[in-house]
């Protein structure tokens, strides 16, 4: 590794990078821990086998894939299912699906196996133990999959069009880790360096799933068309990723982990300094930047939403584009710190999607200097949880004033400003979203609103000494202790709060779903209303038994590495 | 039944809003009874006795009323391990100092958790001594001693700087609680979830277009 010298840019102002609307316009980069993950595969030259595939000519039974590390084995459990259409809902209040899964720790021998079949097809109604490092269940594209079954049991290839369209055959519609419905603890996990970099255990499942899903494809061909049926070509099966349906689940999930937001947005962030601190640039890195623009060009084109708000950002980021391609036409990106320029001029002249995306972009050619920063991504420190009692009221509010500044000068006794309302349901212990003024639910609301709390607590603070230890004030009013401890946790992880109102009329949940799960790597962002959206993960990625040093990395952008 | 510990401090964060405290405490308390779990300590079943006899009160009933002297509540009524340790916590450098006494303290095991807080703080290794026995942490590992502790349900305490003195115990990373006191937390947890509605169901899960296809 490049060991970095200091930069001489500075990270970008929390101020800006934690708006929703920034934060909703975020893209993979090298850091996303699906890249993370096939590096890390790649480079330790894991192997993988299929050692059970037992499914019937209906498409009922189990299979077992294996990953096997320098250390470990991990084994994706695999059970299918003969599923009524009726019953098909990516909603979690779902109760049965086409497929459950689970990531089990070493190799399951037949009593796990048993044992698994009678939890894990039930998902939340089950219970699975720490052998169990994630539990997943995914649903068929009706669109595509009796399609491309019939096609393929005939012995033709399906419209290479019509399957890129939807991008999946299979969506998953939740994939639990650390802990739940009974699974191992991240925490558990922890130290194995496979898991270094956050949900990896879960990516690794989607991995090995997407190679069942292309597995069961052929399996249900041939077992309709026998001799005549033919295998998904492997130029086609190389575009479909694993589809994902994600509700507001995930939103509530930024805000009640502060400290691993301000790790991932801080990440990224610092490798966006590094690079734009380098006054110089090769022609080599220069070229494989340009090569990789174009490529990622294909992405955005294939990109589909019906959203009206992502089919604006969607006319933005495409008008973007054109402005970069002109813009590089007349630079060639090696002297006079050209990553710094690029940036400042795409702050001036494009959306935030398009900043986004260059920002990004521009870390691609700098594995070296990066990618060592996926290990700083986990909360490593449990110890910012614990409040500092010791800070004095006059050093709080001088936090306050700066990260919530624009939270106390919000009029919180506006309707519009509060208008939601964050609650879990009595169902299935789900998150929603509901409107505080026209629902019977301000008396169940969670604290999903830090800039209207810690106003809260700015306003009983006036009348406090300014030197009195924050101790005291607590001891008084406990009910703000969440928002004093999330003041000090940002005063030492300044990207830890979502800089905007998480609850006026307008907000949109679906920003900070994108955030998460760009994080991860997904693309195809296609919100289905103002609270879920559908995502792909690992699109044109390597299947496993392909995996190597050479494609293991820009198989993201279409036409890559990752197609044979 | 074996539980992650995840699961128990999920429900037990929920579980302590729904007894009526706030989020702040009830995300310390989640965190204190998942230390005990982790000390093989059975911290649903103290969390949920716990509960119970709060039950009906406030905050502001069951909190120390000052931080100088003797830790007692306004009425001197039992003293809530939760908001006394959380102030401990706050207040750890007091310790450096002096000890602390805390008057009918209720279920001593839960204050051991922030012991471990303020102990980490200090670096150094508190204890906490009452009749029945004593509990000391350098902030990861616990030492218990005497005989009936574990049971104790009140009692007055000190807290001060010393050193390990009893049986060290072996740590765990599931818990394993009993049925009843899973059952209790799950009823106080459940005072924090909405009803379903076939409104809410729609629309606050945000319907959307079509799921299936």
């Amino acid at each position: 590794m490049e060991t970095p010298v200091q930069n001489s840019i500075p990270q970008r102002d929390p101020a800006l990078v934690m708006r929703l609307n920034r934060i909703g316009s975020m893209h993979q980069c090298r850091l996303s821990f699906m890249r993370v993950l096939t590096r890390r595969l790649a480079k330790e030259n894991w192997s993988f086998a299929r050692p059970v595939f037992d499914v019937d000519a209906k498409g009922v039974g189990h299979a077992v894939y294996t990953a096997t590390g320098p250390v470990r084995t991990y084994s994706l459990v695999a059970f299918a299912h003969d599923l009524p259409p009726e019953m098909r809902s990516d909603r979690v209040i779902a109760t049965a699906w086409d497929a459950t899964f689970t990531l089990f720790d070493g190799m399951p021998t037949a009593e796990d196996i048993e044992r698994l079949s009678k939890n894990v097809p039930y998902q939340e109604a089950g219970r699975v133990n720490e052998k169990s490092l994630s539990v997943s269940r995914a649903n068929r594209s009706v669109r595509l999959w009796e399609y491309m079954v019939d096609a393929l049991s005939k012995g033709e290839q399906p419209d290479a069009a019509k399957v890129a369209s939807v991008g999946y055959l299979m969506r998953t519609t939740a994939v639990y880790g650390s802990g739940k419905l009974g699974a191992a603890d991240h925490e558990t996990i922890a130290d194995r360096p496979e898991f270094d970099a956050p949900f990896q255990a879960e990516m690794l499942s989607v991995f090995l799933t997407r190679a069942f899903v292309r597995d069961m494809i052929n399996h249900l061909a041939h077992a309709r068309g026998g001799d005549q049926a033919t295998e998904l070509a492997p130029e086609i099966a190389h575009g479909l990723g694993i589809g994902n349906s994600t509700g507001l689940g995930m939103a509530p999930f930024l805000i009640n982990h502060p400290v691993l937001l301000n790790n991932w947005v801080a990440a990224r962030e610092e490798a966006i300094a590094r690079v734009r601190s380098l006054n110089t640039v090769t022609e080599a890195q220069a070229n494989l930047f340009r090569s990789l623009f174009a490529r990622v060009q294909v992405l955005v084109k294939a990109w589909r939403s019906e959203h009206p708000v992502q089919i604006k950002k969607l006319d933005a980021l495409k008008a973007d584009l054109d402005q970069i391609a002109s813009r590089l036409n007349n630079d060639d990106l090696t002297a006079d710190a050209p990553w710094d320029r690029l940036l400042n001029w795409t702050s001036e002249a494009l959306s935030e999607e398009g900043q986004e995306l260059i920002a990004s972009l521009i870390l691609e050619p700098y594995g070296d200097l990066v990618d060592n920063l996926s290990s700083a991504m986990s909360d490593h420190r449990p110890d910012a949880f614990r409040i500092l009692g010791s800070m004095s009221v006059a050093a709080l509010r001088d936090l306050m004033r700066g990260t919530y500044g624009w939270a106390l000068e919000t009029d919180w006794s506006a309707q519009e400003n509060c208008a939601r309302a964050w609650y879990v349901s009595e169902e299935k212990l789900e998150p929603r979203l509901g409107e505080r003024f026209e629902e019977p639910i301000a008396d169940y609301e969670q604290p999903l609103a830090p800039g209207r709390d810690v106003a809260r607590a700015f306003e009983n603070l006036k009348t406090w000494d300014a030197s009195t230890p924050i101790a005291e004030f607590l001891l008084k009013h406990p009910e703000h202790r969440h928002s004093i401890r999330r003041v000090q946790i940002n005063a030492c992880a300044p990207y830890s709060e979502i800089q905007d109102n998480t609850i006026c009329a307008d907000m949109m949940p679906i920003d900070m779903l994108r955030y998460k799960l760009a994080t991860f790597g997904a693309t195809h962002f296609d919100p289905r209303s103002d609270r879920w959206v559908r995502i792909c993960m690992f699109g044109n990625a390597p299947y496993p038994e392909e995996l190597t040093n050479e494609n293991a990395d820009f198989w993201v952008y279409p036409d890559g590495e990752g197609r044979t | 039944m074996s539980y992650a510990l995840n699961e128990v401090e999920a429900l037990a964060k929920r579980a302590v809003r729904g007894a009526g405290m706030s989020w702040g405490t009830a995300e310390e308390a989640a965190k204190a009874t998942c230390w005990l779990c982790r000390n093989r300590i059975d911290g649903a079943g103290v969390l949920s006795a716990l509960l119970r006899q709060n039950a009906g009160k406030g905050e502001q009933d069951l909190r120390p009323v000052a931080t100088t002297g003797l830790w007692q509540t306004a009425d001197g009524g039992p003293l809530c391990p939760l908001l006394s340790g959380a102030t401990l916590s706050d207040c750890a450098v007091a310790l450096k100092d002096a000890p602390i006494t805390m008057r009918n303290l209720s279920f001593p095991l839960l204050l051991l958790p922030f012991l471990a807080s303020a102990a980490a703080q200090l670096g150094c290794t508190l204890t906490l001594e009452c009749d029945a026995g004593a509990g000391s942490t350098d902030g990861n590992e616990l030492a218990l001693s005497g005989e009936g502790f574990l049971q104790v349900k009140s009692a007055d305490v000190v807290i001060r700087i010393g050193d390990f003195s009893g049986k060290t115990l072996s740590q765990d990373s599931r818990a394993t609680p009993a049925p009843e006191a899973w059952d209790t937390l799950n009823t106080y947890a459940h005072k924090t979830y909405a009803p379903a509605t076939e409104a809410s169901r729609l629309a606050g899960a945000g319907a959307g277009l079509s799921d299936n296809d």
